[in-house]
């Protein structure tokens, strides 16, 4: 923090840091000089030259922006010289402006022009010349529209896209008055432009102007703005709604607030009209004779309450199950947990964070006590290295990775791990492709580098790792074989990249992990992340600020689901199902016998469907999850949920789950209800209400509480969500100090114990969160994946996700912004591969596992290593995981998506 | 064809930009640069495709257009101005029936403006590719340009 | 009558270029070797107290920014650059094209003492892409000094390493101002940075650059041989040494000539120049190319120097020098010097994007009407000074110059 100095501004005493921007100092101290290309967010430009002021002492006219704030600086901001040099500078712009204004767009320099009377033509010195100047207008981009008339050529989204979100991919074309902005070789709908939006939100003019609902969007018809949370990602960007006659016809991010400071990505901006798609689910559909036919409420909830007291009379409580949902809110989803708990009286209740990073948090509340990210979202541009394991971080957790670009362009290092190329390796120092399911020998591996070549650090293993330096020793003993040339025949990754990466890692002064499905979604998923964590123990790189172990989550509340206890295994919190006295705690919380908590842990998701298939469940509830897209095996899943007694789906539209249903209830999108979700960097985060629900579609935690009701429970009154969340910060001990008025403005980050405690950014600074407040290193062997290519199946599968798509695309794929950028299925092989088994890139192929087939088309890329394969798992008439087989960590019990057995032919 | 050949000698990195693109126009029969050239060097140094397109924009020697054989830049700074007045360039338009930023039908000449070439004390001056002709005449521009077809006896006199 | 005093054209025309072994005979490197085994800081002071001042056109004393350079520490900092500016670009301007063309050696001799002086490793040569003699001169010199053990690791065995490489312009102008020369050089389009921070503290790839133009960096060696005091024995007080006038238009003996400081215009075009070419009368000299200034025969007997001529309202900038004979018209060449700041503005700042287009659209209209071109002028130095006073580098505070000298010295004549 740099020591604050005294400056005089227009005769006003101020103070402002030392060296800091004097035109922000003076915005900060409310005088505003006029600037139009000077942006915060951004480095000072010096094109406008709005911005000039006089400075004592120094010759001529000096620009605010350009200057760095020195105690005792007199400066004269306004007087009459610099207020008609502004008029002379805004006169001189309106010359090359196209004034014509349709409303669409809020527009910096009309404020200015209006404000210095310019808009009145008599004020004016210069005829007006745009027109001899045949600019030109790119309308091709599926978002946004560029029309060089009304450009000031600011520089602002140029260096919104270089400076912000690391792209580069805007530049100036021509020179001198002919200027203007192009993406690509200036076609935008050709450039690498991936509609993040963020050289739009920093326009400001009408310039640069987002595409959808243009034609209808009035600003000053705006009804209102809601801020909110993104319902895509786990990095919980924060949006706000502009509604326009009910409808959400706009959405900007939220600047100077975490964790996204005003950035996006494609699908946080343009990704909002699936909530008002004709496709909503309206009212509640009962199946008759193999038909789905429209029912009141009471019809339903009172078949729902039937059936299920039904099952649970004849088969008992652990014949029911529940999915709670990871797109829920946690109010939703607490109540969810709750009932299953009270209402079915078992614990068999999971979702899809089974089937995400159940291995990683498995394995990180084993080591260290927290399943949660270790640090916080600026840490990615401020670590010294980070290490990307197994995530597409680009596409996948957009906004972050705009951090980690920022800090490798203030030279932060990078090693990115990953056996398929990713958008991030351009920015990586080091890249390692290892072969798909060697990562433990990998690991391993780089121990043993970094243990011989002393790069450990010894005092943190003595002092806070569990078992101090014997336990080391075990690791020492057990990675002796992995020499870099035993690592390098089994991953296929040279070794002396391998020992570099080691070394890079170990000898940074802070070095983060970014771990993702890559690692987490195989039969050896849990051994991983142990491996991760072991090297990042014997390194002391946790306990420390910028250091540590970050999964980016995926979905916006797969975090908060698991913290408000949609768990088999633990209660809100954290805490173990089998934990009495938190029992005895948590009956006195909802006002039930403690006998009526069952001790008894529940099943996992994956384990619920073999169970059904086992005809072991016979009833289950599924909210917002779409089980028939995401689970592995879906050949056998189909088969588990039409032997099912009675399922109800809960959801917002049909999905390719709801046909198997024998109730469909139409539940709320996220901008429909309040709420909170919880980010990867354990943010609360508010939810808002924008527009009003569809029809006659209900708010889940309502429809919950109806349906416990009519099965004879009370679980709560609650007026509104506020009153559900100050229920969780009772049940759940870490996020005890944070309620709805304490995260008005911005989320807090559990652990918030007490109600004046401002939340926590880095974990384990002062002791792990074990027993005993060490970390355990848990030492764990290679072993060769069961799942093995042969003549029948020579490829193995890789499947992942893509920028512009979520998941099973429900949401996604009823956005026009969206498929207008990507909506067909595709599989990735080798140039190489393509060539040896005589394919054609774009031709249709058949795709067969042992699990499934599948048809889709092929495309031949050097991003995929030879003998392997790579699908994007959201069209599901393409499904993955028709070919993915159901084989389970033993420990996280989450499916290996990541490793298939394949054959590929010609259609 | 790889053209990456020819650019193998230039470390990858972004200072190097202008003189790759120098390269790789110099090398091609029509003097500029095409699309496949913008997407390789853009492959070469690992970056974004406007970076290099905005570049060969900006500079007044790179075009993305076909150009002929011969790059006629006829200097019209104030010095080869005064001396020569307007007159050399209408003289040059003439002669080879096309006006300024045009290209002669047989692909021989194209005749572009520049700014101030250095040789201001035997001016007017002009450059045809990497040559400077200078104090020049509306009798010497018509030999200078009359050699040039001779030496093209497959082109057609226009 | 005065007469040539060679500095920077010592050697040129007295070798062929290609032969370093011809240089070598002229005594050439032995400044190198001279400056290797002093201490940088010596030298540095050397050049302070040689009152050297920058010949690129800005006149900014070089041992100035040469200690700037050398004194320039920050934690980030791994390596220094010393760049040549030979985007020689300024109209009538051609003294730096002769000096590659013909003596590129002392223009290297000049750059290794430069970089020693400030601790460069790495140097750059920005030559404009028209320039292709001096390329292939640049080039093969460059080549022979390295194979001679002038350039790269442990030259001369000193311990000092340098190595030079060539980097081209492609058609700007603007490329020829040090901090848009640096965007260039870094592969970007050529748009001026802001200052502070300067190149001393912040250049080529965020690191202290030292930036001179190639005839400053030619001056180098002779001081290194002869010092300061004599040095300062030629010329003028505040502007000591010499300089390569390059004079054209209406003499019978356009060319360069480098003379000491302080001598007169008419001495130049006199005794130097061959006089007033079909003995036409002297209407008008413009000093300094299109970032110049018109002067009138009362300034004909002004010494040329950076101060005297600043006294006067004119500008020696890069010491070009246009004569205009009473034939001439000043309307026209105003027209044609306006066109080129037009052409060359790169656009980032509105004064002078704007501004230039403003001046010509004035221009164009006075063109149709000549009645209206005497308030023209007063409008357009209206529109200038606004320009001078808030463009973001000196392309757009230059139009002011010639117009500001046309009103002092031929409003009746626009």
């Amino acid at each position: 923090m740099s020591k604050l100095v005294n400056i005089i501004i227009d005769g006003k005493k101020l103070k402002g840091p030392e060296g800091a921007n004097l035109l922000q100092v003076a915005k900060d101290n409310g005088i505003k000089i006029p600037s139009l290309c000077y942006h915060k967010k951004l480095s000072p430009t010096g094109a406008c030259r709005l911005c000039v002021v006089k400075i004592k002492d120094v010759n001529g006219l000096v620009m605010s922006c350009t200057v760095a704030v020195k105690d005792g600086m007199e400066i004269t901001a306004f007087d009459n010289e610099l207020e008609e040099t502004r008029k002379h500078t805004l006169d001189y712009l309106l010359a090359e402006h196209n004034e014509h204004a349709d409303g669409t767009y809020s527009d910096e320099f009309r404020d200015w022009i209006t404000h210095y009377k310019l808009d009145n033509p008599k004020n004016r010195k210069y005829p007006s010349f745009f027109k001899d100047l045949d600019y030109k207008l790119d309308d091709s981009s599926p978002v946004l529209t560029y029309d060089a008339t009304k450009c000031i050529k600011c520089f602002r989204c140029i260096k919104a896209c270089d400076e912000v979100q690391g792209k580069n991919v805007l530049s100036f074309s021509e020179r001198g008055i002919t200027s203007y902005i192009i993406a690509g070789f200036d076609q935008w709908n050709e450039s690498e432009c991936d509609g993040c939006g963020e050289c739009v939100q920093l326009c400001p003019t009408g310039a640069l102007v987002e595409k959808p609902h243009r034609d209808k969007i009035q600003l000053e018809k705006m009804e209102k703005k809601v801020k909110t949370t993104c319902p895509y990602c786990g990095v919980g960007c924060q949006i706000e709604l502009l509604v326009q006659n009910g409808k959400i016809v706009r959405s900007n991010g939220v600047e100077g607030v975490w964790p996204n400071d005003g950035r996006l990505c494609v699908k946080g901006r343009f990704g909002y009209d699936y909530v008002h798609s004709p496709e909503r689910l309206t009212t509640p559909l009962i199946k008759k004779n193999g038909k789905f036919e429209e029912a009141g409420w009471d019809e339903a909830l009172d078949l729902i309450a039937r059936k299920f007291t039904e099952i649970k009379e004849k088969y008992g409580n652990d014949a029911l199950a529940g999915y709670a949902s990871a797109k829920c809110t946690n109010e939703d989803n607490y109540l969810f947990q709750k009932f299953i708990r009270m209402v079915f009286g078992t614990n068999n209740i999971d979702y899809c964070t089974r089937l995400c990073h159940a291995s990683t948090v498995t394995a990180m509340l084993k080591s260290i006590g927290d399943g949660a990210g270790s640090n916080s979202i600026q840490d990615f541009a401020t670590t010294d290295c980070l290490f990307v394991t197994g995530n597409n971080m680009i596409e996948t957790h957009p906004v972050t990775a705009t951090y980690v670009k920022n800090g490798i362009y203030a030279g932060k290092k990078l090693i990115v791990c990953d056996p398929k190329w990713t958008p991030l390796v351009k920015y990586a120092d080091i890249w390692i492709q290892p072969r798909l399911g060697t990562d433990i020998a990998l690991l391993n591996g780089m121990i043993r580098v970094i243990i011989k070549e002393d790069l450990i650090d010894e005092e943190f293993i003595r002092k806070r790792v569990d078992g101090g330096l014997d336990a080391f020793e075990e690791l020492k003993q057990l990675v002796e074989k992995y020499t870099p040339e035993k690592t390098e025949e089994i991953t296929s990754v040279p070794k002396e990249k391998m020992m570099a990466a080691a070394r890079m890692y170990a000898t940074s002064e802070t070095s983060m992990i970014a771990t993702g499905m890559g690692m987490s979604q195989q039969v050896t998923g849990t051994n991983n992340v142990f491996s991760l964590i072991n090297m990042m123990l014997i390194t002391g790189q946790i306990g420390k600020e910028r250091a540590g172990i970050d999964p980016p989550r995926g979905q916006n509340n797969v975090q908060g689901a698991t913290d408000v206890g949609c768990s088999p295994i633990i209660y809100p919190g954290y805490i173990p199902v089998t934990d009495e006295e938190n029992r005895k705690r948590i009956a006195k919380l909802w006002n039930v016998d403690y006998e009526n908590l069952s001790a008894k842990p529940g099943l996992t998701t994956v384990e619920i469907m073999h169970a059904a298939y086992d005809d072991k469940i016979k009833g289950l509830f599924i909210m917002g999850e779409n089980p028939m897209v995401t689970d592995p095996d879906l050949n056998h899943t189909e088969q588990a949920l039409k032997k099912m007694d009675f399922l109800v789906v809960q959801d917002i539209f049909h999905t390719e789950t709801t046909p198997f249903a024998d109730v469909i209830l139409p539940a709320s999108s996220f901008a429909e209800k309040d709420g909170t979700f919880v980010n990867s960097d354990r943010r609360v985060l508010r939810v808002r209400k924008a527009v009003e629900m569809p029809g006659e579609a209900e708010e889940d935690w309502k429809i919950i509480v109806k349906i416990a009701e009519q099965m004879g429970y009370d679980i709560g009154n609650y007026q509104n969500a506020s009153e559900i969340f100050d229920e969780i910060a009772q049940a759940a001990p870490m996020m005890a100090g944070i309620s709805y008025d304490r995260i008005e403005y911005e989320g807090i980050q559990w652990p918030c114990p007490t109600k004046d405690h401002p939340g926590t950014d880095t974990l384990f600074l002062d002791k792990f969160n074990t027993p005993n407040g060490k970390a355990i290193l848990n030492p764990v062997e290679h072993v060769p994946q069961t799942e093995k290519t042969s003549k029948a199946f020579p490829f193995i599968m890789n499947s992942g996700r893509i920028l512009y798509h979520y998941h099973t695309a429900t949401m996604s794929r009823k956005n026009k912004a969206l498929t207008d950028f990507a909506n067909e299925s595709y599989v990735l092989m080798n140039t190489g591969d393509v060539v040896k088994y005589d394919f054609k890139d774009g031709q249709k192929v058949k795709v067969t596992s042992k699990q499934g087939v599948l048809e889709t088309t092929l495309r031949a890329s050097d991003h995929v290593a030879v003998g392997e394969l790579f699908m994007p798992w959201h069209y599901s008439e393409s499904p993955v995981n028709r070919l993915t087989r159901s084989d389970l960590d033993p420990f996280s019990k989450i499916a290996a998506f990541k490793l298939t057995a394949c054959k590929v032919e010609k259609v | 064809m790889d053209k990456s050949a020819l650019i193998s000698d230039f470390e990858p990195t972004n200072d190097n930009m202008l003189n790759i693109l120098h390269r790789l126009q110099n090398n091609n029969p029509n003097n500029y640069l095409t699309t496949e050239d913008l997407n390789l060097v853009a492959e070469y140094l690992n970056t974004t495709y406007s970076s290099v397109y905005g570049v060969a924009k900006y500079y007044s020697m790179f075009s993305l257009k076909p150009r002929s054989k011969n790059i006629i830049r006829i200097c019209k700074s104030p010095v080869c101005h005064m001396i020569s007045g307007k007159s050399l360039i209408e003289i040059i338009e003439n002669v080879l029936d096309i006006k300024m930023g045009g290209t002669t039908s047989d692909m021989l000449f194209t005749l572009e403006p520049s700014e101030c070439l250095g040789h201001c004390a035997q001016a007017p001056v002009m450059m045809i590719n990497d040559k400077m002709y200078t104090d020049l005449n509306e009798d010497k521009i018509k030999e200078i340009l009359e050699k040039i077809r001779n030496n093209n006896p497959t082109k057609k006199l226009s | 009558m005065i007469k040539e005093k060679k500095i920077a054209l010592v050697n040129a025309g007295k070798y062929n270029p290609e032969s370093i072994d011809e240089y070598l005979a002229l005594g050439g490197y032995n400044k190198v070797k001279k400056a290797l085994q002093k201490n940088p800081v010596d030298i540095i002071d050397l050049l302070i107290d040689a009152k050297l001042r920058g010949r690129g056109g800005a006149g900014f004393p070089t041992g100035l920014k040469n200690k700037f350079t050398n004194e320039s520490v920050c934690e980030r900092c791994v390596q220094k650059y010393i760049v040549c500016n030979a985007d020689e670009g300024e109209p009538g301007t051609f003294k730096d094209r002769v000096i590659m063309e013909q003596d590129p050696h002392v223009l290297i001799e000049g750059l290794i003492i430069a970089a020693f002086a400030i601790g460069a490793t790495k140097g750059y040569i920005y030559v404009r892409g028209e320039y292709t003699k001096s390329i292939q001169m640049l080039q093969v010199a460059l080549q022979q000094a390295k194979e001679k053990g002038f350039l790269g690791e442990n030259m001369l065995n000193t311990g000092f390493d340098l190595d030079i490489e060539i980097k081209l312009g492609a058609g700007s102008y603007l490329c020829g101002e040090e901090l848009t020369l640096l965007e260039s050089l870094e592969g970007k389009r050529g748009y001026p940075r802001i200052k502070p921070p300067f190149p001393a503290e912040k250049g080529l790839f965020g690191m202290p650059t030292l930036i001179n133009n190639v005839e400053t960096f030619a001056h180098l060696p002779y001081i290194i041989e002869h010092g300061a005091e004599h040095y300062k024995s030629m010329g003028t007080e505040k502007s000591p040494g010499t300089k390569i006038f390059t004079i054209s238009g209406d003499v019978n003996k356009p060319g360069y000539y480098e003379t000491p400081m302080g001598v007169t215009l008419r001495s130049l075009i006199d005794d130097l120049a061959g006089g007033m070419k079909d003995n036409k009368k002297f209407k008008a000299a413009i000093l300094g190319g299109a970032a110049g200034t018109f002067v009138d025969e009362t300034v004909l007997d002004t010494s040329m120097g950076f101060d005297t001529l600043k006294e006067k309202g004119a500008v020696l900038g890069s010491g070009a020098i246009i004569v205009m004979s009473e034939e001439r018209s000043i309307f026209d060449m105003t027209y044609s010097i306006l066109e080129f700041f037009k052409h060359e503005s790169c656009g980032k700042c509105v004064p002078c994007r704007i501004g230039t287009a403003q001046l010509m659209i004035m221009m164009d209209k006075a063109k149709e009407n000549s009645t209206i071109k005497s308030q023209v002028l007063d409008q357009l130095i209206y529109e200038a000074d606004y320009m001078a006073k808030n463009s973001l580098c000196p392309l757009g505070q230059s139009p002011i110059l010639p117009l500001k000298s046309l009103k002092k010295y031929f409003h009746h004549q626009f």
